[in-house]
């Protein structure tokens, strides 16, 4: 017996199993094309062998009978009503195959007590039943009637063992071409599952690059087949790839700390100049507006620095997360921006709530999803309503503002990139991107969606 | 009141000295670790300021050290390291708060301030009403009354007066009050808290009274008895 839980588990994993083999079209277009050529070479062979077998049996019985009505057609022109019919009932009776007989004014000469209702004229057959007295059993024969000068002869043949075969050869063509379909979708079922495996293995590290993990490389095994030798190419891009990844990432990186200590200095002799100025009652305004603007180049440094320890140390930056729970994170968000929007007459909701705790960090979760609440406020506009929904596996963030159009959806996410009619707001162009980081750390996604009008910023933990 | 700074890089060292003596304070240096535990361990501080880099002996290590010894001096990690686990490691080891560079000075001078003063008031903290002027805030009920009139705050808006009220007479800078009243750990970098003042401002202050308080430039806030 199977449990029904089991049955369950069964059937739910069968499912899946076919919903991944049934994505492999690829190999499915492959699997039809081999099944059609498999079938039609198949039919061809058994049209051939039916053509050189019965066909040709056929053909020379039609040929015999044509015979003998040929032969029997120039007796009766060449002799005398009695000479022919005597002949015929010698040929009749000598005659084992065929059947024959002669029908001349009403009276029936020969093998055939009546003549058989429907009967075709020659040379289209006609089957019938006939008493065969050497058999001493009814048998199935085909035959056709030609009349003749002084009356119609009818010719019939015994072919009841051709109809035998020919019926067994259709059985067993059907069985044959069933056959074929059958070998066509148990081939295509092993090669897809093949397929599906080798090119699962590519996809995954394709997910775990993208994901940020650029030291996810193909494992290769030792057939040493195309799949492999794909692999291996690969492999090596990705290691180049991850290599000038690091390069350009550890030259910014330098840059921003090795400047970040003078400039910081330089911060210092500024501010210890205001200082000084403000105990002489001298003006400052200057300075300080030229503090406002190192502060901003040290923001954007620390915020660069910040964005490559995030992606690049995965593992390391993972090791002190804890339990956090996502649902209070994002009200202490809205309660930090709600003011802000209220400057802009925006409305600013929660509009669904569901316990939902992660394993994470509860400052950057903060961080980015207020990051993306100060976002809509920013760029939604005044009067536009901003709400987050708690989703079974993440949050999402939805404003009715003009939105982003499709072009910029990836590239806002790059590194200081800003959408041209934005320039004029406040900001470094790092706080998406900072987000994305985050978001990557926590094994989430992050997706930008139309809200027809306005954006709807989805993010998907995955575990 | 002395405060000792352990820095290794030499322009900030001189720099904190300077501005340091400027706000009255008596100072000594240490320009690596071991010299810093030393002074530390042997004098008397009512602060110590403490690079988290420093030669010779690791910020973290000293103040481990300095803790396991008994130590109760209160701790200012200066740090260059701005990730959160850095932080949770500084405040974790015993440091009383972290401050990462580069820094305002204001925004050092109003921690150091404010951790001198936590030190002194520490045992008489039991109070269950905070007084300034005519506002009171009763933190059993969660009540706020200015003179007679009661004022209703929103959670955040409450702990909020409430730490300025508890540092009356006091700057308290905008990053000291995001992380009192939101306890997460970093800057937003954007006039976010002045837009909490400015709403906080209009409840307490209503009617033309007396302001209660007061914006200072550059710095942050200041509850005052007379304004």
């Amino acid at each position: 017996m199977v449990s029904p839980l089991y049955s369950k588990q069964y059937v739910a994993s069968v499912t899946e199993w076919w919903s991944r083999v049934k994505t492999a079209h690829s190999v499915w277009r492959l699997t039809r094309l081999y099944t059609g050529l498999l079938l039609s070479v198949v039919t061809i062979l058994l049209i051939v062998l039916y053509q050189l077998s019965i066909g040709q049996m056929n053909r020379q019985q039609g040929l015999q009978m044509a015979n003998i009505i040929a032969q029997q057609n120039m007796l009766a022109e060449q002799l005398t009503t009695e000479q022919f019919l005597e002949q015929f009932k010698l040929q009749a009776q000598s005659s084992r195959q065929y059947i024959l007989s002669y029908q001349i004014d009403q009276k029936l000469f020969g093998r055939l007590s009546e003549i058989p209702a429907g009967l075709t004229q020659c040379p289209s057959l006609s089957r019938f039943p006939i008493w065969l007295d050497q058999f001493d059993e009814i048998r199935l024969v085909s035959g056709c009637a030609q009349p003749m000068a002084s009356g119609t002869l009818i010719v019939a043949v015994d072919d009841e063992s051709l109809y035998e075969l020919k019926a067994q050869f259709i059985s067993a063509s059907a069985v044959a071409l069933l056959l074929a379909v059958l070998l066509g979708i148990i081939t295509g079922l092993v090669f897809s599952m093949r397929v599906l495996k080798r090119i699962n293995s590519f996809n995954q590290v394709a997910l775990r690059v993208e994901s940020g993990q650029l030291s996810a490389r193909v494992a290769v095994s030792d057939h040493n087949d195309e799949y492999d030798h794909m692999a291996l190419h690969i492999n090596t891009m990705l290691n180049q790839l991850q290599h000038s990844f690091e390069t350009i990432s550890g030259i910014t990186d330098a840059i921003a700390h090795d400047l970040r200590t003078p400039l910081s200095h330089l911060r210092q002799q500024i501010e210890s100049e205001i200082l000084t100025k403000q105990q002489l009652n001298h003006p400052s305004e200057q300075l300080e507006s030229m503090l406002d603007k190192l502060d901003e180049i040290l923001f954007t440094f620390s915020a660069m620095l910040e964005l490559t320890r995030l992606q690049q140390q995965k593992e390391s930056n993972s090791q002190h997360f804890k339990t956090v729970d996502l649902q209070q994170v994002i009200i202490d968000a809205v309660d930090l921006v709600e003011p802000l929007a209220e400057e802009k007459q925006q409305v600013v909701s929660i509009e669904s709530t569901e316990p939902f705790s992660i394993q994470g960090d509860a400052t950057l979760l903060f961080r980015a999803i207020y990051n993306l609440l100060e976002n809509a406020s920013k760029y939604a506009g005044n009067n536009a309503q901003i709400s987050v929904h708690l989703t079974p596996r993440g949050f999402t963030v939805s404003d009715n503002g003009p939105g982003i159009c499709d072009i910029e959806k990836d590239k806002v996410f790059q590194r200081l990139y800003r959408i041209e009619k934005s320039r004029g707001v406040a900001g470094f162009g790092l706080g998406l991107t900072l987000v994305k980081a985050i978001i990557q750390l926590h094994n989430g996604k992050i997706e930008l969606l139309d809200n027809q009008p306005g954006l709807i910023v989805q993010v998907e933990f995955l575990n | 009141m002395r405060i000792l700074v352990i820095e290794d890089n030499q322009t900030t060292r001189q720099y904190l000295q300077k501005a340091l003596q400027e706000q009255g304070y008596e100072i000594d240096l240490a320009d690596n670790g071991q010299d810093g535990l030393f002074l530390a361990l042997e004098g008397d501080y009512q602060l110590i300021v403490l690079d988290r880099m420093l030669p010779k002996l690791d910020g973290l290590t000293v103040l481990s050290t300095l803790r396991n010894a008994g130590k109760q001096t209160p701790v200012l990690i200066l740090s260059a390291l701005d990730s959160v686990s850095e932080r949770v490691k500084g405040l974790r080891e015993g440091g009383d708060d972290y401050l990462i560079k580069p820094f305002a000075l204001s925004e050092l001078l109003v921690r150091i301030e404010i951790l001198i003063q936590r030190k002194g008031t520490h045992s008489e903290k039991l109070t269950s009403v905070l007084h300034v002027a005519d506002l009171k805030m009763d933190l059993l009920s969660h009540k706020v009354f200015r003179g007679s009139t009661e004022i209703t705050l929103q959670p955040k808006e409450f702990k909020l007066l409430r730490y300025l009220m508890e540092h009356n007479g006091r700057v308290v800078s905008r990053s000291l009050l995001f992380e009192a009243v939101w306890d997460y750990q970093f800057d937003p970098q954007t006039n976010v808290i002045d837009v909490h003042m400015a709403r906080l401002r209009k409840k307490v202050e209503f009617d033309g009274l007396t302001p209660l308080l007061e914006t200072v430039r550059g710095v942050g806030y200041r509850m005052v008895e007379q304004g």
